[in-house]
């Protein structure tokens, strides 16, 4: 029995530590991309790393850079 | 039993409606966010529906990059000087003598010039910018000629920006240096040409913070 929850144990952590390894790849595709959005719009690239938060992290990136002013300013102000 | 399966449909549900209202605002805000990068909105919103379709995620992914690194109409400067439009990040233009800035679309009233202060590592800087001169390098370098403007410190490049002035408006132009120019906080890039610095409070090149004034 003891074999039994060693086995599920052991496949448990490898199967989290396999989704946390494809989740930090999939969020470093899209953070060097939105890295330099949150730069050119003139906010710290800094702010990409949101994507690192699961779930909701791509949606607070997009949340600031839709509804804030850009400091380096926006084409529809003009 | 039944509540086994009536808690995987509650599951299933919750995850199904986050899924569309997500969808949903992401579709809004990437229409915004392209708008304001001077691209139509349309195309933000095609890009995040596109997710619906069989296409899958790749598409909008790969959409992304090219957002990320085309040229984006905002980054033409406002007024943007003869041939000197938006410039690729690499091989910044580093021009020999100061230029005019185009007459702005409106001219402000108020003719005064500015003072630019701030403190190095051997004292404190404090540079005069008025209309004498069309406008002014900014320099680590001591200044050469009545066109520049000396802010000693190795943070600053020789040159470093270009301020330009016209119509009772102060512009900025960074030159492509490695230590940046900073307005307010917010980084200047050389492909944003010159922006106008009238309303602006601080300054930055590299490391020295300036503060900016009428005189």
């Amino acid at each position: 029995m003891s074999y039994v929850i060693a086995w599920v144990l052991g496949l448990g952590s490898l199967a989290l530590l396999v989704l946390a390894i494809g989740h930090l790849v999939v969020a470093l595709v899209l953070i060097i991309p939105t890295w330099r959005i949150c730069t050119r719009a003139g906010f710290s690239g800094a702010l990409s790393l949101f994507h690192l938060v699961p779930v909701v992290g791509w949606l607070i990136v997009m949340a600031v850079l839709a509804f804030s002013t850009w400091p380096n300013g926006e084409a529809s102000g003009r | 039993m039944g509540l086994d399966i009536a808690a995987l449909m509650g599951f299933f549900g919750l995850t199904s409606a986050f899924a569309l209202i997500a969808t949903v605002l992401a579709a809004w805000m990437a229409w915004r966010i392209v708008e304001k990068a001077g691209i139509p909105g349309w195309t933000g919103l095609g890009a995040v529906l596109l997710t619906l379709t069989g296409v899958g995620s790749i598409v909008p992914l790969v959409l992304l990059w090219v957002f990320a690194f085309m040229r984006w109409p905002s980054d033409e400067p406002m007024g943007a000087l003869p041939g000197q439009g938006a410039r690729p990040a690499s091989g910044p233009v580093r021009p020999s003598s100061p230029q005019a800035l185009p007459p702005p679309p409106t001219a402000l009233p108020d003719r005064r010039g500015w003072r630019l202060t701030g403190i190095v590592s051997g004292g404190s800087v404090v540079l005069a910018v008025d209309g004498a001169v069309a406008g002014y390098v900014l320099t680590g370098a001591p200044a050469a000629h009545p066109g520049e403007l000396s802010v000693p410190d190795p943070s600053v490049g020789r040159p470093h920006a270009r301020l330009l002035i016209a119509t009772g408006r102060l512009g900025l132009e960074d030159l492509g240096t490695t230590g940046g120019t900073f307005i307010d906080g917010a980084r200047l890039l050389p492909e944003h040409g010159p922006r106008d610095i009238s309303a602006a409070r601080a300054i930055r090149l590299g490391s020295i913070e300036l503060v900016l004034a009428r005189a």
